[in-house]
Parts: C-alpha cells; sequence; structure tokens
C-alpha cells in the first residue's frame, strides 16, 4: 500500500464543509481547480511531466482524500506525505504501474471543527509535487 | 392450593432477584467491555500528539481504532483530558472542545477505578445524542505514551443493555420454572402421601384413645359391681347383725350400746361407700335412668343446705356415652358449685331435640372472674372443657364476681361435634 511503483507526484487538499456545502478548493504548484463533484471537490494540476488528481469526499464526519498520480512511466518509486493542519497524518511509498504508469493513495481525515488544512508532498528523485488546500 | 400460591410467591421473589442479578451482570458486562477497549485497543493504539490535538495523530488514532472501538454496544467514544478537552471521539465535531467534568469523572481520572452511571443527555457535550432509552456510559483511566492521564468514556444503548438483561434474565427464569415445576410435580404427591399417613396415623390415635376410655369405663364398672356384689353386701349384712344383736335384752347395756354405735358407724361407711361407687359408676346409668343419677348428685348440695332444682327432658334415646358425658360433666360442675360457690340455690336442666342435647348447671354463688387465669384451674374449667372436646361436645362457663356461675354444655345426638 505504502511502496508501489510511481510515475508522477500529486499533491491535493480538500475541505469539505458539513451538510454538503463545499468550500472553494485551493491547488498550488500549478494546480487547476475544478470544483466540486456529487458532494466532494476535485482538483488537479501538473508538477513537470507529471499529471495528478485529487478527489475528496465528505462521509460520516470523515473525509475521504485520493490523490492520482500520472508519469505515463511506469516502476517509478515515489515517496509521499499527507498533512493535515501541518501535522503529517499519513506517509510512504509507491510506484508507478500499470500501462498509464500511475498510482493513487486514499486516506480516511478526520473533519475537525473549523478551517482545516491539508497539504500533499509526493517526491520523485528531483521531482517534487505539493499541493494544499483549506477550507 | 397452597402449592401454587407457594410456587407464585417463589416465582415472584426469584425474579425480583433474578432481574437485578441479570441487570448488575449486564452493566458487569459494559464494564468489562470498556476496559477491553480501553486498555487492549485505545491505549496501546494511542500516538503521541494525540493529548495535544495534533491533528494528524488524530486522523491516524481514528484510522486504527475507530471501528474497533465501535463493537456491539458501543455508541459513542469520547476521550478527556482532565481540564475536560476531549481529545478523540468517534463524532469529530466534538474533537478539541472543552466541557466540564464532573466530580465523579474527575474521582476516576485520579483514582484510576471504573464507574459507570446514566448520562445526563441535556449537557452540551451529548447533544448529538438521541437514543430514545438513553445511554448509559462507563469511564476508566487510560494514559497517553505522554504519560497524560486520560479519561476513557464508552457509551451505550440502555435499551441494549435491557436487551442483554434479558438474555441473562430469559434461561435463568425458565431454569427457575423448570425447577419450581419438578419440585411441585415431586412434592405435591409426596405431600399427599404425608397427609395420607398424618390422617390414618391421627385416626389410629383416636381409636386408641377410644379404646383407652372404653377399657377405663369398663374397669370402673367392673370394680364398682365387684365392691357393690361383695363387699358392700357383707357390711350391709354385717351392720344388719350387728343393729340386731345390739337390740339383745340379755346383753349387757354397755355392750349393746357399742355393738349400735358399731353398727351406725358401718352403716356410715356403707353410705359413703355406696357414693364413692356412684362417681366411680353410676349404676344403670342409661337415658332412663339419667334425672335420678342426677339427683344422686346434687345430693351432697341438699346435705349442706342448698336449694337444688333437677329437671331432664326430651334426652329419651340419646346413646350411652352421651348420656354418661352429660352426668360427668355435671358431676363436675355440681361439685365445683358445692365446694367454691357457697350458694344458696343450685340448678340442673337437661333438655334435648332429635339433633341435641343441652346442659345447664347454674348457681347463685359468690362466682368468679374468667378472665383471671387462676380461677380456671381451681375451678376445674380446663378439666371441664377437655372432658366435653374428648366428648364431642362444646362447653360455655359463664360467671361473674358475685353473679353466680353457669356451665352450659351441648353435645350432638350421635355425640358429634355440635
Amino acid at each position: 500500500m505504502h511502496s508501489r511503483t510511481a510515475l508522477a507526484a500529486i499533491a491535493f487538499a480538500v475541505i469539505l464543509v458539513p451538510a454538503g456545502i463545499v468550500a472553494p478548493a485551493q491547488a498550488s504548484h500549478g494546480g487547476d481547480d475544478h470544483g466540486g463533484d456529487h458532494g466532494g471537490v476535485r482538483t488537479s494540476g501538473h508538477c513537470g511531466s507529471t499529471r495528478w488528481e485529487l478527489k475528496a469526499k465528505h462521509d460520516d464526519g470523515r473525509i475521504e482524500l485520493e490523490g492520482e498520480i500520472d508519469s505515463n512511466r511506469s516502476a517509478q518509486k515515489w515517496h509521499w506525505t499527507l498533512k493535515h493542519n501541518g501535522s503529517t497524518s499519513a506517509k510512504g511509498t509507491k510506484r508507478t504501474g500499470g500501462s498509464s504508469g500511475s498510482f493513487e493513495v486514499e486516506r480516511r481525515m478526520t473533519d475537525l471543527s473549523g478551517k482545516d488544512h491539508f497539504a500533499f508532498r509526493a517526491t520523485h528523485g528531483r521531482t517534487v509535487c505539493r499541493g494544499t488546500i483549506s477550507s | 392450593m397452597a402449592s401454587l400460591l407457594l410456587f407464585g410467591i417463589t416465582w415472584w421473589a426469584t425474579g425480583i432477584f433474578s432481574e437485578r442479578a441479570a441487570r448488575s451482570e449486564a452493566l458487569a458486562d459494559a464494564r468489562g467491555t470498556t476496559l477491553l477497549l480501553a486498555h487492549s485497543v485505545a491505549e496501546p493504539a494511542m500516538p503521541k500528539g494525540l493529548v495535544t490535538g495534533d491533528a494528524g495523530s488524530i486522523d491516524r488514532f481514528d484510522r486504527e481504532v475507530r471501528d474497533r472501538l465501535l463493537v456491539g454496544d458501543v455508541r459513542r467514544i469520547k476521550i478527556w483530558r482532565a481540564d475536560g478537552t476531549i481529545v478523540y471521539s468517534d463524532e469529530t465535531q466534538l474533537i478539541g472542545k472543552k466541557f466540564t467534568l464532573d466530580a465523579e469523572e474527575a474521582r476516576v481520572l485520579h483514582s484510576g477505578d471504573t464507574e459507570s452511571d446514566l448520562s445526563n443527555l441535556t449537557r452540551r457535550e451529548n447533544r448529538f445524542e438521541h437514543e430514545e432509552d438513553g445511554l448509559l456510559e462507563v469511564y476508566t483511566r487510560i494514559v497517553s505514551p505522554e504519560k497524560t492521564p486520560l479519561l476513557f468514556e464508552a457509551y451505550y444503548s440502555v435499551d441494549a443493555v435491557q436487551q442483554r438483561s434479558a438474555e441473562v434474565l430469559t434461561p435463568f427464569r425458565r431454569v427457575t420454572v423448570g425447577a419450581l415445576l419438578a419440585l411441585l410435580v415431586l412434592g405435591a404427591p409426596l405431600l399427599g402421601v404425608l397427609t395420607i399417613r398424618l390422617t390414618r396415623a391421627s385416626r389410629a390415635r383416636e381409636r386408641l384413645m377410644q379404646r383407652a376410655v372404653e377399657s377405663s369405663e369398663a374397669e370402673r364398672r367392673r370394680i364398682a359391681r365387684d365392691l357393690h356384689d361383695g363387699v358392700v353386701q357383707e357390711l350391709a349384712g354385717t351392720a344388719f347383725a350387728l343393729s340386731g344383736t345390739a337390740r339383745e335384752a340379755s346383753l349387757p347395756p354397755e355392750v349393746r350400746a357399742e355393738l349400735a354405735g358399731s353398727s351406725q358407724a358401718l352403716r356410715r361407711s356403707l353410705r359413703q361407700l355406696r357414693s364413692l361407687l356412684v362417681e366411680i359408676h353410676p349404676p344403670g346409668l342409661n337415658a332412663a335412668g339419667l334425672g335420678a343419677a342426677l339427683e344422686d348428685l346434687t345430693a351432697p348440695a341438699t346435705s349442706a343446705g342448698i336449694t337444688t332444682s333437677v329437671t331432664v327432658d326430651g334426652v329419651e334415646g340419646a346413646p350411652d356415652h352421651v348420656v354418661t358425658l352429660l352426668w360427668r360433666v355435671a358431676q363436675e360442675a355440681i361439685r365445683n358449685a358445692v365446694r367454691h360457690a357457697q350458694a344458696s340455690a343450685l340448678t340442673v336442666e337437661v333438655s334435648g331435640d332429635d339433633r341435641q342435647v343441652s346442659l345447664l348447671v347454674a348457681d347463685d354463688g359468690v362466682g368468679f372472674d374468667p378472665a383471671d387465669p387462676a380461677s380456671k384451674g381451681s375451678y376445674g374449667l380446663r378439666g371441664l372443657q377437655s372432658l366435653v372436646e374428648d366428648g364431642g361436645g362444646r362447653v360455655r362457663v359463664d360467671s361473674a364476681p358475685g353473679g353466680g356461675t353457669t356451665v352450659r354444655m351441648a353435645v350432638q345426638m350421635t355425640g358429634e361435634r355440635p
């Protein structure tokens, strides 16, 4: 789960407001904000030649966070970290795989009261992808 | 009927105690579950930083233990800091919020005990709870990796606890009912057998007593007859002979006087002996002779200057044992009157019909207080009562100091209790 082949790195951050009201998402490092989708948000962008996409969905007081890296190259090893309000919530390594040369990470985050800030960082060699989002 | 009543009482009592035991068992289950969750699930999985509200630590802890904590009847989990801040709850909106710990929670946090209580759902920290039947909260102490004491609180649905209680109670009740029914089924015949044996023993004892009474009566009859036919006849003959000799003119006057005195003494002894014989067993005591026998009984009273009256009516056909009972009770009552009453008049009345015979012995003497226990003994009332009850009758004694005494007795013609 934490060590798979990866071709690219993605950083996403998503905040979902309870009762389905979704706050505007912010993407950094060249991310493109695509807005909400079925009660969640989705954002994407590029870091070099790598494309990343981040989807987030509110679920029973939690935030289901799902990120995808698409570098078009298989067997790349990526180190990734997910931070919540500046504190490491999850981290690991993955390798890109399949014909598209991609990988996904998915974690359940607690929906704390007040504004939450998430940061995602993924590195492969000198390639660093990072994204943050807050609500 | 008594068995069924006993069954009902036992069922009710065991129900109460069983229900208490079941509730206690269900509560013990909840406490046991809480201790297990606290010390085997939450405490070992707690990351550093949770106690200070670190978001990443909260995420990791939530992902690792949430599904393992919300098991069975557990409805909510809260982990508190001593200052009242909730550092973790499966309801994430409570995380980081601060409330006031009550005294009992603060005590458990200090002592490390485990306690339980019904939740106060009006308190702000319980605003997300919507259980209709209420919640039971069980709390104990855990320690964070930073060695900070925390209060681990698990909430259970009261309805679920009651169901658990019912699960414990139902089999126990089945066992209780089974045991009671078995006892009833086995005990009833046993009781029946014992009752039959007791009844038989009682009847045998009654027959034995009856035989003893009959034997005693027969023995009295034999003694009276032997004395009457032997000693009395000889004494009468001797007295007659002495009287005749005492009239012989040829004898010196002092000898004749001596013989006349001896003859009179012999006649007095003969009268006393005849009275004794009458008391032992009046000759020819039956319904037809009852009046004469009662007259004989009142003779000492008449001799003592008491005006006596004897009336007998309606006793024709009364069995001998009933007549004997009437005579014995009258004997005892007359004897009491002569000895204690200082009466001037004594009345004896016997009246009967087809069903029962009644006896009344009344005097106008000094009377006594029936409530005084000493009077019963001295007047022989206990013996009188015992005599009548043994004979199947009923007796009543009315008296008052200065108001005379009246003894009433009734007995059925068959001798059974009226």
